[in-house]
């Protein structure tokens, strides 16, 4: 069997063969070389102890030769179509598809899982509706291969589909079919965006707690799990609570995570990350801490303390030095100081005859 | 209008000068007092994730605050009486500063509470009764502009705080904003020092309150029940409410403060739900504390001017018209632009009724009874302005729909400056005929004695209106000032 389909093996059967090549094959190959032996009995025999003695001699090292490629038969791949390689379930399918009128639009398709996406995009056409035209995928704004085909014009429009296999995080992306150069229909392929989150720094001080806190919206999907990532140079590191559980709290629920962190140091500020994980993939949303100590708002109230001091101080010793200009015996400006109330009400518009003895 | 008989004792209010000074430091204090619990809404949302509280938690830190404002009015006058308004817009300043400062170190709610709520809300009632005492014992011809000029403080210093507060917080994170915004509260120091004492002749003290302390000799019982009277008497003076004016005064504020803060809670989630996007709807509310700010000292204007002075009752009462008409027209508002135009209507009819809220007190009360009265009206007006919004609230929950909380809250307005004027033709009415036949009593009266009474009845004359005083609430002067 492996004769036939093994380019190499067929040297060992076909006739061309050396006689005493024949003699070490294996029970198939034994039994062609038979055929062909019995074919030709009288050379076999003439041969047949000289060749066996050699045969003999190189019979494990062709065994070996037709173990390995009797396994390569199982093992190689060849063809066009290729089979999963260990299907446990097939991928369900998934179509989107999206009509364009006019020369661009961009949608958007909201994964969990993996899944067999079918897109179908169809055109209306230009002002000039060629019968043909040439269509191809772009995913990245790299051309996928083998994907450039000519699209006819069918009912007035143009239909470009095809299917993709999204399994991972690096098959998600931007899709776009393109027809001729002219127009483009482009698939935004991602897992749910974290909705809620803060754009504004949260600021905290030293020694002080604080919450993180991502949201997911309300109507989207809830994620499998959390993770927390703290920014770390170029890369992010992800928290981990078991290690030091005094200074990192996790608490997540089904649509929210929650970040703890205590014992505020000025190095924990910085990027943190919450990552939404789908089967597809993660979603990351970003928030930023700021620690600062408790010197900087205290700065700008020692100032304005300073200035109220020096206010009423002023207006008090202002009054002082008026009400002594005025030969009065200054009362303190401060405390202290008992309010009479007026006797009477004058009607204001009539000038009656009144003593008026005042601190002006 | 008779003038009141010539007395050597009577003083002419200074209505300039040091008088203008003391505006400015009022426009602080009423400033902090109303714009704070406003402004403080900014924080909540930290606050809240920090803390971990629920909004309605949070929200009740306001709500405690401005109940304490209000509550601690008569507490607030009788000081004001005892000590004067300086040491007590002093006093009041350090509280609010102190309650902020203590504020940005909190950990739990209920800490919280206290420190915003109570001390706070005790800090700004002292400030926003002495400042409005002050202003009646300085002023009097010009007293209602005056006024307008103080109250402009509340918008001003809401469109001041409001867009500071989120720089502050934003820079500093909300601890760091408490602590700067107690530092920015000690302004009403300030404003405490510049509010000098009204400086009196030295008379000899009334020997009437000789008379009151020379008791015939009760047992201890029924002594220590009369003192108690006497001091309860000195915080909430029940015979007030004998006075007709004040009474019709109190039903007519009771009614406004019941429809007023509720349409600017909902004013945004209204013109939300009406499809206008959410920047054009905060909008909406800065546009009208801008047109507020504006309209209250063109309202004292006004209403200083002859032809209405003597008639400011009505002004008052159309005030409130204006405002309720407002409220019952929005429903039908539909578009962006006719909601500005209602927003603008809204800040011209609230700020027209804020100037003119104490000054119609002081008219109808006179600057020696006005501190009790005040303190009267404070801490009555804390029901309605404590009930008004959540019952407007559960009005939209019951039927989904705003448009019935803007009609409750202007029908309840309008009622209220219909119910204004009416009463007040029937007040001014009777206080002619009482006044005529003052007039012809004491005509009678003079002819017999020629002496002028040594400051034991002195009729206090209200201005324009000429009611007499009740001879009860009769001035007992404790100490006399030096000079």
């Amino acid at each position: 069997m492996g004769c036939r389909v093994i380019p190499e093996l067929r040297h060992f059967c076909s006739g061309g063969v050396d006689g005493r090549e024949r003699r070490e094959l294996h029970d198939a190959a034994s039994r062609e070389s038979k055929e062909r032996s019995s074919e030709r009995p009288a050379r076999r025999e003439d041969t047949g102890r000289i060749t066996m003695s050699a045969v003999w001699k190189q019979l494990p090292f062709h065994i070996l030769l037709l173990l390995i490629s009797c396994r390569h038969i199982y093992t190689k791949t060849t063809g066009p179509t290729s089979p999963p390689l260990d299907p446990i379930s097939p991928l369900p399918t998934i179509e989107r598809s999206y009509v364009l009128k006019g020369k661009n639009h961009t949608e958007r398709v909201e994964l969990l899982d993996p899944v067999n996406l079918v897109l179908t995009c169809t055109w209306a056409g230009g002002e000039n509706k060629a019968l043909n035209i040439t269509g191809y995928w772009k995913k990245d704004e790299n051309e996928v291969e083998n994907s450039r085909v000519t699209v006819q014009l069918e009912n007035r429009q143009y239909n470009l589909n095809r299917s993709f296999s999204i399994v991972g995080e690096k098959n998600l992306g931007n899709y776009s079919c393109v027809f001729g150069n002219e127009a483009e229909i482009k698939f935004v392929l991602a897992a749910p965006q974290i909705g809620e989150v803060r754009d504004k720094p949260i600021v905290s001080y030293v020694g002080d707690s604080v919450v993180i806190t991502c949201k997911m919206e309300e109507n989207k999907p809830k994620p499998k799990t959390w993770n927390w990532f703290k920014a770390n140079g170029t890369g992010k590191e992800q928290i981990v609570t078991s290690e030091e559980h005094h200074k990192y709290g996790i608490k997540n629920e089904e649509g929210k995570a929650k970040l703890l962190i205590h014992n505020l140091t000025e190095d924990d500020s910085g990027s943190y990350y919450c990552g939404a994980v789908y089967a597809i993939g993660t979603t990351m949303g970003r928030v930023e801490l700021k620690v600062i100590t408790f010197y900087e708002p205290l700065k700008p109230f020692i100032a304005i303390l300073v200035e109220v001091v020096i206010l009423v101080a002023a207006i008090l010793l202002y009054e002082k030095t008026q009400s002594k200009k005025d030969y009065t015996a200054a009362g303190n400006g401060a405390s202290d100081q008992t309010n009479t109330q007026s006797p009477g009400e004058n009607n204001g518009s009539e000038e009656s005859s009144s003593m008026r003895q005042r601190k002006v | 209008m008779s003038p009141a008989p010539a007395n050597p004792l009577e003083y002419k209010p200074l209505d300039g000068g040091w008088g203008w000074m003391v505006v400015i430091g009022a426009h602080i204090s009423i400033g902090f007092a109303y714009a704070t619990p406003k402004v403080l809404s900014i924080f909540f949302k930290d606050i809240q994730q920090d803390l971990g509280a629920s909004f309605s938690e949070i929200a009740l830190i306001s709500s405690i605050m401005l109940a304490a404002m209000y509550a601690g009015g008569p507490v607030s006058s009788a000081l004001v009486n005892r000590f004067g308004s300086r040491p007590i817009v002093m006093l009041g300043g350090l509280l609010c500063g102190l309650s902020m400062i203590t504020a940005s170190f909190g950990t739990s709610i209920i800490y919280l509470y206290f420190c915003i709520g109570v001390i706070g809300g005790c800090g700004l009632s002292l400030n926003l009764n002495a400042s409005l005492i002050i202003i009646s014992k300085y002023f009097l011809t010009r007293r209602p502009l005056a006024n307008g000029l103080a109250m402009a403080g509340s918008p001003v210093f809401l469109c001041v705080l409001a867009p500071f507060n989120q720089y502050l917080l934003v820079k500093f994170g909300w601890r760091g904003s408490l602590l700067i915004l107690g530092a920015l509260m000690l302004h009403c120091c300030v404003a405490g020092a510049l509010m000098r004492p009204v400086a009196l002749p030295c008379k000899p003290c009334s020997y009437e309150l000789k008379k009151t302390e020379e008791e015939q000799p009760y047992n201890t019982n029924t002594r220590l029940r009369r003192r108690f009277v006497k001091n309860a008497k000195k915080f909430l003076d029940l015979s007030l409410f004998k006075d007709r004016g004040f009474v019709i005064y109190l039903i007519g504020s009771i009614m406004f403060i019941f429809g007023a803060y509720a349409p600017i809670v909902f004013l945004s989630a209204y013109a939300i739900s009406r499809g206008v996007e959410e920047y054009s709807a905060a909008y909406l509310l800065s546009i009208m504390g801008f047109v507020d700010m504006f309209v209250r000292p063109g309202t004292g204007l006004i209403a200083n001017s002859k032809w209405i002075r003597p008639r400011i009752q009505y002004l008052f009462g159309f005030a409130m018209l204006v405002n309720g008409t407002c409220h019952l027209v929005c429903p039908l508002i539909e578009s962006y632009p006719f909601l500005v135009v209602y927003a603008v209507f809204f800040g011209v009819g609230f700020g027209m009724v804020f100037a003119l809220i104490f000054e119609c007190l002081m008219d109808l009360m006179g600057s020696q009874r006005f501190p009790k009265a005040v303190g009267l009206v404070t801490i009555i007006e804390c029901f309605p302005m404590l009930l008004g919004p959540p019952a407007a609230g559960l009005l939209v929950d019951i039927y989904g729909d705003y448009k019935y909380l803007f009609l409750m809250c202007g029908a309840v307005i309008f009622t209220g400056g219909l119910f204004l004027f009416v009463m007040n033709i029937y007040n001014y009415h009777m206080l002619e005929k009482e006044k005529q036949k003052q007039v012809r009593a004491s005509e009678v009266e003079m002819k017999q004695t020629p002496e002028a009474e040594m400051g034991q009845t002195e009729p206090e004359a209200k201005e324009k209106n000429g009611a007499l005083r009740d001879p009860e609430n009769t001035v007992t002067l404790n100490e006399c000032e030096l000079i």
